[in-house]
């Protein structure tokens, strides 16, 4: 019964990463996001601004890759 | 007898101090020359053109100096007295036209330009008419003629992908001939974003140089075909500046080496970063001049914070903080 709960509870999580993952970003979705992406470090990269900012700049391309990843 | 010992004692307490003083000069840099550079006038430039949005790339020919305009997306003309003489390209996809120009140099008598978010490279004369170029699978960042025949096209990592390479070179029509220089990776990307900033001079034959921004006192000497000829120990006397940088793993210390770099006639220019508020690193005023062997000759005093530059024939051409061209003897 316990191993029957086990499957069960583990079918649903594999439904549920499934459902989600086709109705998360599609192909054309995560090559924008990766386009975004590089394009948010190569500005970030050719202001020359002093590097605290920098660092600040390109955690926040980071940030905004993951949002965009998850499409949130 | 006794005055002989005093004489002794009195010249061994005099060499003493000598070779004290000396030490001290030593570590305080006191033998090194120290120049000021000596500014040359830039006429002013009324045309709007003339106005440089983001300069990111700064390249030279025989007398012209051509600056690549990210965020104008041209390449603005300059006579080496710092005259406009015009921009080639404008922004667009196609033919001619640049998307985020990063880097710009001169090869077989044509302007080459580095077209980042386009994916390649293109080609113009001196005209501003378009004459060809290839794409290449990555966003180009620097591009400089190793000679008339190929071109050093460098790349930022994205930080996604394993075995991701800094260097690529191409013949001019766009075959690719060698890549290399992995970039740095750990569980920190933006960490190994700062570690892979480089930068790259031209050598005398094809060859070139690579200058890690942060972490490294090295300079890599390599061949046109990519052979890594001889890594270069920068002497210690320029020095690292650091930050502390939050990561993932904790806050670690970057040790910036160098904001920006040129080499003319066998000798680098390094310009160490400079601490901003206690915390942060930004351009400094001040170029250490390095022979091939890696020893420091000079330190050039710089009137303003200098962005990016170039020097050819003892003369700077370099980018201020707001963006503007500056020119300074450098030289002896």
């Amino acid at each position: 019964m316990r191993k029957l709960a086990i499957l069960a509870l583990a079918g649903l999580v594999m439904l549920t990463a499934g459902v989600s993952y086709a109705a998360g970003p599609g192909l054309n979705n995560q090559t924008d996001c990766n386009s975004n992406h590089m394009k948010c470090r190569e500005y970030t990269l050719n202001i020359d601004a002093p590097w605290y900012k920098v660092m600040v700049l390109l955690t926040a391309c980071d940030i905004a890759f993951g949002k965009c990843m998850l499409g949130v | 007898m006794k005055m002989t010992k005093w004489a002794a004692a009195a010249a061994a307490i005099l060499a003493l101090g000598a070779v004290i003083a000396a030490a001290a000069a030593a570590a305080t840099g006191e033998d090194i020359e120290r120049r000021k550079a000596v500014e040359v006038a830039v006429p002013a430039n009324e045309s709007d053109q003339a106005v440089l949005g983001r300069p990111v790339a700064l390249a030279l020919d025989a007398d012209r100096l051509y600056i690549a305009d990210a965020l104008d997306c041209a390449v603005k003309m300059f006579t080496k007295d710092g005259r406009f003489l015009g921009s080639l390209g404008r922004k667009g996809r196609g033919p001619g036209e640049l998307s985020f120009p990063s880097g710009v140099t001169v090869a077989g008598g044509e302007i080459v330009v580095a077209d980042k978010l386009n994916f390649r490279i293109q080609n113009f004369d001196g005209q501003g008419r378009t004459r060809g170029g290839f794409k290449i699978p990555f966003a180009p960042d620097r591009v400089m003629a190793l000679g008339a025949q190929k071109l050093l096209v460098t790349a930022n990592p994205t930080g996604r992908r394993k075995g991701e390479r800094l260097l690529h070179v191409y013949d001019t029509a766009g075959h690719p001939l060698w890549e290399g220089l992995e970039a740095r990776t750990s569980s920190d990307p933006v960490f190994d974003t700062f570690r892979n900033m480089i930068i790259v001079c031209p050598g005398e034959s094809g060859d070139f140089y690579v200058i890690f921004r942060s972490g490294e006192r090295t300079v890599l000497h390599f061949s046109g075909s990519g052979t890594l000829m001889a890594p270069i120990a920068v002497d210690e006397r320029h020095a690292f500046k650091t930050m502390d940088m939050p990561t993932g793993r904790g806050v670690v210390r970057l040790a910036g080496f160098c904001w920006a770099a040129a080499r003319d006639q066998a000798l680098f220019y390094l310009s160490a970063p400079e601490a901003l508020d206690g915390r942060d690193l930004g351009p400094g005023r001040t170029a250490s001049v390095i022979d091939g062997q890696g020893r420091l000759q000079a330190v050039v005093e710089l009137p303003c914070v200098v962005h990016r530059f170039l020097v050819a024939d003892g003369r700077m051409f370099a980018i201020d903080d707001e963006g503007g061209l500056r020119i300074f003897e450098v030289g002896r």
